[in-house]
């Protein structure tokens, strides 16, 4: 859509808002120099606004995913050329950026739809590709790459230089287009960015650019520069892993010659990388291994001023090393990204060069600042000498943060859904059984190279994640924020979650089985997701920050956390009342002992089964899961031991064994288990796993573990050869219709459910119960609840009250306190307010109210 | 891009009629890049092209033990397809098909694709169930029907591709969305179309 002929036509003015922009972008140089305070992008320095600040500042102007075409047109229409709008498109089911052209183009607007991959974000038709919504915007507000010319931050917004100048439009939400705060100021020449003349450097001369920005392209492994310092941050990409396995075997070693070659020495220009923290990893950081990664780290400075072309980095050596080095390699080019070389082992994806400048930042040692200054100050000149293709940026792949793609569990997926590797568990063998799920230092010797290294890649990430925390992936980012917010009563979300909880642990006696209460927590975990993703609770919107395919898995990672974590032990503790007390743990225990005086041919197994020290193992596996509060880990441990299994059936006979004999052998291995807890941790599962997840292979052998354990708690000499009891068959079908009604979504009605009603007596002080209403429940109502709940003698002398502002207001019998809530939550100030239930004549101030007890709803 | 649709399937039959062998046929005959390596041959996927879409099978063994019978909603519920599996050399498992016809049509998910497959067909000449028996039968239940050799690779792609024609194609948005679509959720209400 656009074409090559145009990006030269940019060259000039380009030039210099390159310079301009990447200072924009990312920060000065010179004061990450001096502050050496690594800057993500997110948080900048406090009074220099970077574009990515602006943006994410300001998204309730441009972020408009509600608006439609024709709403979009009337805002764009009366705003200058290079204005833009992000927002979602009925017409295309998907996102769009919409772009006012200049008035010359016959169409004033053009739409370039948002592409979603599993990991990223880009446009239409370019291979550039970006973490997040706002690192795409912030990237084409200084490249225009496919687009025909670059974004125009509107100007008030541009020219901002403080954080609340743009909180103050940002208020402004959509009318800011309208507003006297937009119209007053437009820039007449929209297009042309301000000159920065100081930040022209000396070697600009010999740049290429296009259209303002270093050529960026992606390079093979085999092209990839560990110590070049020409300010690319490479990322690993697991999706090129297997394209470029191919060129995995050159060796470390080549490139340290050409260290030698310049500069004579092997001597260290830049401070050494910080030591990883320990992790159970720490066997890997050997002292030899530092001293390889100083060496590699090397900034090539007067290297690449001298041959600071393309040319020359594609003959460069390859940094992959031969396979017995390859960890420490790998661990390598995690140090220097950290340090802003350009290396890493496999397809990459290259930031732009000047964010990796502030990285080194972590915590240098002191004595090495001068070092790190003389090599930043090198680097921020041989940055823009480092490109030289005319290639256009739309042929590379690229994403500013894809270091964010080595997030295990996207790469490492679980089930079909999730990707390509998907179902198989190989992966998975030899790994630590921990609930961190750590990848395993010995790569199973089946896996091809291009498997191994993202494990380890991804180990070494975690050892220096503490420092770089710019490693955090998008997911895990928005997963950590869900789950403080969740903490947070301040916020309607935290409240809803707090107030379950403790729900939850103080009503033991709310749930008639422990289906019921699985199944409830199971919907409100549904319910709770269907409302993040519904309401402008979560700032910036969860769509601009997450692939849309992703938002699900990541919501549902965020509810393990914030809702399974707090009631594991609850819930365990529940589960085991509940089978206890229906005696079928005791009908349980005998059939395992009866089954397991069986001989397996009597159980229908005629195969190969797994002996003393197998079933020992797998005991531990089930053990491990039972530590887990995420379903989703527990089914990977469940697959686990059912790849075991296969394994020992198999046996190398190289015969594949169906549901026929799997079956008869899962079920035999269950019984030698013998462990009652099975029980509880499969309904735990079956419960609370997500119900897309199982279709795929998780789901497929949950539902034979759980029909093993029918077939054990059914089992009966003369039934044997039976049919299962007809009760079996109930629950199971009883189980379907639940996945199936649970599909509904729920209304925003749904998480009213909860009130925290505190009760003040002049004596006792406060106590603080939560109850159970609906949504539309009247004071009235609540009062005699309470009254019951808090045994009161005389109802009538009491009533519901709320305290806020430190004021009481006694609530009429007709009003309706769930909605009194929602509307002080709804206020854009939260207060901190409280229900208490209390006597209606006692002196208000007579007993005082406790401030530091938490009990607001 | 091509939409991905993810449809389950499950296999139903006697045991030892070669449920897992038409299976471990079906994925594994055309080594093929794409396809993941499984746990075991009770669960496994393969992806076929279809139209313009992309079919990935997700399919469930199920034990065909007697016993085991009552397992079974638990492996068919949700299914988009169910493959019921017989032995021509074998009368008896031809009445078991008939069986679990019955039960999917009482308790299966409304507008499962049934198919039919007599298996062993390499061994004819001690056949047991007639050709035309399964035929008609098919007729009246309004089932594909085709017969099989594990063995020798005889229509086990035709059984799938038949599978997949009768799975009726998305209603796709009016603009070309050529983003991929997961239809994992939505595997149980598809209807069926006539054909």
């Amino acid at each position: 859509m656009v074409h090559t002929d145009l990006v030269l036509e940019d060259g000039p003015t380009s030039l210099q808002s390159l310079d301009k922009a990447m200072g924009d972008v990312y920060s000065d140089h010179q004061k990450d120099l001096k502050s050496i305070t690594r800057d993500s992008g997110y948080d900048s320095l406090p009074n220099k606004l970077s574009i990515l600040d602006k943006l994410l500042h300001t998204h309730p102007i441009w972020l408009q995913l509600g608006l439609n075409d024709s709403e979009a047109s009337e805002v764009l229409h009366s705003q200058p050329p290079g204005t833009f709008l992000v927002r979602k498109s009925t017409k295309m089911q998907r996102k769009v950026l919409s772009l006012r052209l200049p008035n010359d183009c016959g169409l004033f607007l053009k739409e370039f739809a948002i592409k979603e991959s599993t990991y990223t974000f880009s446009l239409e038709s370019s291979g550039i590709s970006f973490a997040d919504l706002f690192r795409l915007i912030a990237f084409y507000c200084i490249s225009r790459d496919v687009l025909p010319f670059t974004l125009k931050l509107p100007h008030v917004v541009a020219a901002a230089t403080t954080e609340a100048e743009l909180e103050e439009v940002a208020q402004l939400g959509l009318n800011f287009w309208s507003s006297p705060a937009n119209k007053k100021l437009q820039n007449p020449s929209p297009l042309q960015k301000p000159l920065p003349s100081e930040s022209i450097s000396k070697g600009s001369q010999q740049l290429c650019l296009i259209n303002g920005v270093h050529s960026i392209r992606t390079r093979t492994p085999s092209e990839l520069e560990c110590s070049q310092t020409n300010g690319a941050l490479c990322f690993i990409n697991p999706l090129f892993l297997k394209v470029h396995s191919q060129d995995v075997g050159g060796s470390l070693k080549r490139q340290c010659p050409r260290t030698q070659d310049v500069n004579g020495s092997e001597r260290p220009r830049s401070p050494p990388p910080r030591p990883p923290p320990p992790s159970i990893h720490s066997l890997l950081a050997s002292p030899q291994l530092s001293r390889t990664v100083n060496q590699a780290s090397l900034p090539d400075t007067v290297d690449s001023s001298r041959h600071g072309n393309l040319d020359v980095l594609q003959k460069r050596p390859i940094p992959i090393p031969p396979p017995r080095l390859k960890k420490k390699a790998l661990s390598l080019e995690v140090e220097s990204n950290a340090k802003n070389s350009a290396g890493a082992g496999l397809s990459c994806n290259i930031v732009h060069g000047s964010e990796a400048v502030s990285i080194p930042g972590g915590a240098p040692p002191q004595q090495n600042l001068a070092e790190s200054k003389k090599s930043l100050a090198a680097h921020s000149e041989s940055q823009v000498q480092w490109n030289g293709g005319r290639q256009r940026l739309s042929d590379m792949s690229l994403s500013t943060s894809s270091s964010d793609s080595l997030d295990f569990d996207r790469s490492m997926p679980l089930f079909p859904y999730d990707g390509d590797t998907n179902s198989s568990l190989e992966e998975y063998e030899g790994e630590s059984d921990q609930e961190s799920m750590a990848p395993p230092l010995k790569p199973k010797k089946k896996r091809t190279s291009s498997f191994v290294i993202p494990k380890i890649v991804k180990s070494q990430l975690r050892k220096v994640s503490g420092v770089f925390s710019s490693f955090m992936t998008p997911e895990k980012r928005m997963v950590k924020k869900i789950a403080e917010m969740s903490r947070d009563k301040r916020t309607y979300f935290g409240c809803l979650v707090q107030d379950y909880v403790s729900f939850l642990l103080e009503n033991k006696e709310c749930h008639v089985s422990s289906t019921d209460m699985l199944q409830t927590i199971r919907q409100f975990m549904t319910q709770v997701k269907s409302y993040l993703s519904q309401s402008s609770e979560l700032d910036p919107p969860i769509e601009s920050l997450i692939p849309e395919d992703q938002i699900d898995v990541v919501l549902e990672k965020a509810m393990h956390k914030c809702i399974l974590k707090p009631l594991k032990g609850h819930v365990d503790v529940m589960l085991k009342e509940f089978h206890t007390a229906d005696g079928s743990w005791k009908q349980l225990k005998e059939n395992l002992q009866l089954v397991r005086q069986r001989n397996p041919q009597e159980l229908g197994v005629f195969v190969p089964t797994p002996d003393f020290v197998d079933v020992e193992k797998i005991k531990v596996k089930f053990m491990t899961m039972q530590k887990m509060y995420s379903p989703e880990k527990k089914v990977m441990l469940l697959l686990r031991v059912c790849k075991l299994i296969y394994t020992v059936m198999e046996n190398n006979s190289g015969r594949m064994y169906g549901a026929d004999d799997f079956l008869p052998v899962l079920t035999y291995v269950v019984a030698q288990c013998d462990m009652l807890e099975l029980d509880a941790e499969i309904e735990y599962m079956m419960e609370l796993l997500d119900p897309s997840l199982l279709h795929g292979e998780g789901g497929y052998y949950l539902t034979s573990a759980y029909g093993a354990l029918s077939l054990i708690k059914n089992f009966q000499e003369e039934q044997a050869a039976r049919l299962l009891c007809s009760e079996a068959r109930n629950t199971l079908r009883q189980w379907h219709k639940r996945r199936t009604t649970n599909r509904t979504i729920p209304s925003v009605d749904d998480f009213q459910n909860y009130l925290r009603v505190a009760f003040q007596e002049v004596n006792s002080g406060c106590t603080g119960k939560t109850l159970l209403v609906r949504p539309y429940i009247t004071t009235e109502d609540v009062c005699r609840l309470c009254a019951e709940k808090f045994k009161v003698d005389i109802p009538d002398d009491y009533s519901l009250f709320l305290f806020i502002d430190d004021t009481w207001q006694q609530l009429t019998e007709d009003t309706y306190p769930q909605k009194i809530k929602a509307e002080l939550h709804s206020r854009p100030q939260p207060q901190v307010f409280h229900f208490v239930y209390k006597r209606i004549n006692s002196d208000p101030y007579g007993a005082i109210f406790q401030n530091n007890i938490d009990y607001h709803s | 891009m091509m939409a991905i649709r993810e449809l389950k399937v499950c296999l139903l039959g006697d045991t030892g009629v070669g449920k897992s062998s038409i299976v471990c046929r079906f994925v594994q005959d055309h080594f093929d890049h794409n396809i993941s390596p499984t746990i075991g041959a009770s669960f496994m996927t393969k992806t076929v092209p279809c139209g313009n879409e992309l079919h990935k099978f997700l399919i469930w063994d199920t034990a065909g033990q007697e016993r085991f019978h009552s397992l079974a909603p638990m492996y068919y519920r949700g299914s988009a397809a169910a493959v019921i599996v017989y032995d021509i050399t074998k009368q008896d498992s031809f009445h078991t098909l008939k069986k679990w016809v019955k039960e999917l049509k009482e308790h299966g998910p409304e507008n499962i694709v049934m198919a039919i497959a007599g298996n062993k067909c390499d061994l004819s000449d001690i056949r047991e169930v007639p050709t035309k028996d399964a035929k008609e039968y098919a007729e009246t239940i309004g089932a594909i029907v085709v017969e099989t050799s594990a063995k020798n690779a005889i229509n086990i792609e035709e059984l799938f591709q038949g599978i997949s024609r009768q799975i009726p194609p998305l209603e796709t948005h009016e603009n070309g969305n050529s983003g991929t679509i997961k239809l994992g959720k939505q595997t149980t209400q598809m209807t069926r179309r006539c054909c």
